[in-house]
């Protein structure tokens, strides 16, 4: 295991041999953060993990085999992996099965749950606590997924205003349930 | 575990809502994929999103919504029962075990900048409820509002009117639309009260 050690350090480890816990280290710390890359841009679980099967087995090949110059940019190399596989999954690229086959599936597994789901009778006080613009501006941006612009007509408020009262609702709604840092 | 520029919560429920714009969200993205501790703050942050499209979808809540919410709530497959009284009418009104959403269509004119709070009464006309300075827009036209699905779901037959009130900037308020709901429970069972 090596959790002191730098993203930076694993990358040049698993390019000096074969180190395969420096690779579980790098794939343990790279796969949430790919998942959510994938849920913020595929929004489907099943296709985030996809994401993270075939990002994870993109970069450690690059890894084993020295292309990746700078070690210091490994968090850029994995964020342009994950928009070009992006693109690739959207084009229907069916290179995963081969790539599985070479790696083998035992290291590529799927990533656990994310965060469990705030308690829902909680959240509805929360809720009910804020403003009524507040609550719908909530409502609106993140359930009807709304502009801005659109939210703002809606109000006959400005955009910028619309942004204000989402950051103050979603910094209440955070201390309200108890998660704000 | 820890972040020398950590990103505020509230930018990445813009991220997650895909509310930044371009060069904003890439700059983002840059940071989240070599940051365990924003990462984790995101996962925070998706799930209260999360949290929060599942109360919306549950319709428990009483507050004004939009077009967009009642769209969203079809294309999901919820069933929005709606009811839409004349001005300074009344509406024969019930709520069934398959609905989801139920609405109020109010029709008004708003006139500019004005502050409009929203008013329940009782039969006798006493207020026993409001919703202070409601998300209305001048030439809107109409004030979509949603009741709890859950109290309505509760309910006894019962009569209950909604008053507009624009408030007025030397103090006091004006009536500017009131329309009174004729709730008949048709629920199984007993009523909640």
């Amino acid at each position: 295991m090596y959790p002191d050690v730098e993203d930076a350090e694993l990358a040049l480890r698993i390019g000096s041999g074969t180190d395969r816990e420096a690779e579980a280290e790098l794939f343990r710390r790279m796969a949430p953060r790919i998942r959510l890359y994938g849920l913020r841009h595929l929004r489907e679980d099943q296709a985030a993990q996809d994401l993270v099967q075939q990002v994870m087995i993109a970069v450690l090949e690059s890894l084993r085999e020295r292309r990746l110059r700078e070690a210091e940019k490994l968090a850029s190399f994995v964020l342009g992996t994950c928009r070009m596989t992006v693109l690739n999954i959207r084009r229907g690229d069916h290179r995963r099965q081969r790539l599985l086959e070479q790696f083998g599936p035992q290291m590529l597994q799927p990533v656990g749950p994310a965060n469990p789901q705030p308690d829902s009778e909680h959240l509805e006080r929360c809720l009910r606590a804020l403003r009524e613009r507040e609550r719908s501006v909530v409502v609106m941006s993140f359930y009807a997924e709304q502009s801005g612009a659109e939210v703002a007509g809606l109000l006959g408020v400005s955009e910028a205003n619309v942004r204000v009262i989402r950051h103050r609702a979603l910094h209440q709604l955070r201390a309200c349930m108890g998660v704000a840092r | 575990m820890s972040c020398t520029h950590p990103i505020d919560a509230a930018i990445l429920a813009d991220y997650w809502s895909s509310a930044l714009a371009g060069q904003q969200e890439e700059a983002v993205e840059a940071h989240l994929l070599g940051c365990a501790a924003c990462s984790t703050l995101l996962e925070q942050v998706a799930a209260l999103i999360d949290g929060v499209r599942q109360v919306a979808r549950s319709g428990s809540l009483r507050m004004v919504v939009s077009e967009g919410v009642l769209e969203r709530a079809r294309r999901e497959g919820l069933t929005v029962r709606e009811y839409a009284p004349p001005q300074g009418g009344s509406v024969q009104c019930t709520v069934t075990a398959a609905d989801n959403l139920l609405i109020g269509r109010l029709a008004v004119e708003i006139h500019g900048g004005q502050r409009v709070d929203l008013v329940y009464c009782d039969p006798g006309g006493a207020e026993i409820g409001r919703l202070p300075d409601i998300p209305v827009a001048p030439g809107c036209g109409q004030v979509i509002l949603q009741e709890s699905i859950t109290f309505a779901k509760a309910a006894p037959d019962n009569v209950l009117t909604a008053r507009l009130m624009a408030q007025e900037d030397a103090g006091g308020e004006r009536l500017i639309g009131e329309y009174t709901f004729n709730h008949t429970r048709s629920m199984p069972g007993k009523a909640a009260w």
